[in-house]
């Protein structure tokens, strides 16, 4: 796989300054992690130390495996 | 989904279109830079600047974190992966940025252990699956992803973990951001501020932009309603004769940033004398290294690297492209000799730079239409 494959789109969601919104699925607060799911999908394990604490279901934007806010709907 | 689909909305978009036509005066020139690289891919993405007027034109700024690393770091990188028994960890762009004798890819192609990852947690992981091999992480990116990288480190530290290091080349968007204003060949108007970077943190260190420069600053999200309103609200700020520090982006970006992400940087981190930006030389106090207190766990202390200076390729005009004093097609070797298949500079490498931008969404042409 190279890593343009791996980056899909012509955009990889690591490099750069961006950032995903995910949907906590589960939470593992001794290791302070949540499974989190993507738009599409996708599922990984996301570090949540700078957002914490979360739950099931709240929406948390996402970089480079580290959630750095937690989104509110706009009013 | 929630928090993208509204923020797609053509009609809307149109009507923001319609609004920034109305503020700006007839003869006068804008440049506005957005400052990440982020913006640029969503700018091309979407056509944004093919809705603004004729003489508002969008200047691409230093913010693409693969593209500001110069050849010399690439090089040190490969000389650690080379080393036996080490696994060398990077995200998918830095793979190929090119250095003096290739990239991280092709040192892959010649037997090098080095691995793509999607996180410093994936290197990690690595570290515990392989206990008797060493294994480095080569960190980059601004402060959107220098905390990811401490907290993977102060999780490395609890667990005990000794076969896990960090070449950090992590690097701070103000000085660079500073270094641009005070050159001489640029003129600009205002600023596109980097979203997830003021997620971090916050808006207080752009303030310096209005108050020591006079330019407005309007932080920025990155779908394509809010750059048409920061761009709306920078010539509103120019209409009315303001300059300040605005944030469009306050579902995400609140004023302060994020507190822990600071105090954990803050710990880990400490700033580096000099650090080198490709196309921009050195630039003081622009890059972190492991603070006195994570020295153990730096991949720089722990392997010999050659820690060279390499000189730019003398065709490749990223420097320029960074300042915004051309555009990526003005440059000599633009989809000629330097394609994304075959980069000669870091611009064409990421989807982030502005030349891979360009090339990506077909933007060859010298004239842009407008409405």
């Amino acid at each position: 796989m190279s890593a343009d494959d791996a980056c899909g789109s012509q955009h990889c969601i690591t490099c750069g300054d961006d950032g995903v919104p995910m949907t906590v699925v589960r939470v593992d607060l001794e290791r302070g992690l949540a499974l989190c799911a993507a738009q599409d999908g996708a599922r990984s394990s996301v570090e949540t130390a700078l957002v914490a604490p979360v739950d099931i279901g709240d929406t948390l934007l996402v970089h480079a495996g580290t959630a750095l806010a937690r989104l509110e709907p706009t009013a | 989904m929630r928090f993208v689909d509204e923020f797609r909305d053509a009609e809307l978009g149109r009507a923001v279109a319609m609004e920034i036509l109305s503020l700006v005066e007839p003869g006068r020139q804008y440049k506005l830079m957005e400052v990440c690289g982020g913006h640029t891919h969503s700018i091309y993405k979407y056509g944004i600047d093919d809705l603004l007027p004729a003489n508002v034109e969008l200047v691409h700024g230093p913010g693409c974190p693969v593209c500001e690393i110069p050849m010399g770091r690439v090089d040190d990188g490969i000389a650690i992966a080379h080393t036996d028994g080490v696994i060398f960890t990077c995200f998918g762009d830095m793979m190929r940025v090119p250095g003096s004798d290739g990239s991280l890819l092709d040192a892959k192609a010649a037997g090098g252990d080095i691995r793509m990852v999607y996180s410093p947690l994936d290197a990690l992981r690595i570290a515990k699956q392989n206990p008797d091999r060493e294994v480095v992480f080569f960190a980059i990116g601004f402060e959107t992803t220098a905390p990811s990288t401490a907290l993977t480190l102060k999780r490395a530290r609890a667990e005990g973990l000794k076969n896990f290091s960090v070449m950090c080349s992590h690097v701070t968007i103000v000085p660079p951001l500073r270094a641009l204003l005070e050159s001489p060949d640029l003129r600009l108007d205002g600023f596109i501020g980097p979203g997830h970077v003021s997620t971090v943190v916050g808006a207080r260190p752009f303030q310096f932009i209005p108050a020591d420069y006079g330019k407005p600053v309007v932080i920025a999200g990155f779908e394509p309603l809010d750059i048409l309103q920061a761009i709306e609200m920078i010539l509103r700020q120019l209409a009315g004769g303001r300059c300040d520090v605005e944030n469009q982006y306050k579902r995400v970006v609140p004023f302060e940033g994020n507190l822990r992400a600071l105090e954990v940087m803050a710990e880990v981190f400490e700033l580096r004398p000099h650090f080198e930006w490709r196309g921009l030389g050195f630039i003081s106090h622009s890059g972190l290294k492991l603070s006195d207190a994570y020295a153990d766990l730096d991949a720089e202390v722990r392997f010999s690297v050659p820690g060279v200076r390499v000189a730019d390729p003398k065709a490749c005009q990223c420097g320029e492209v960074l300042k915004g004093v051309i555009k990526p097609w003005e440059c000599k070797v633009f989809g000629t000799g330097c394609t994304p298949e075959r980069p000669i500079g870091t611009c064409m490498v990421s989807s982030e730079g502005a030349c891979a931008a360009y090339y990506n969404f077909g933007r060859f042409a010298r004239e842009r239409e407008v409405v």
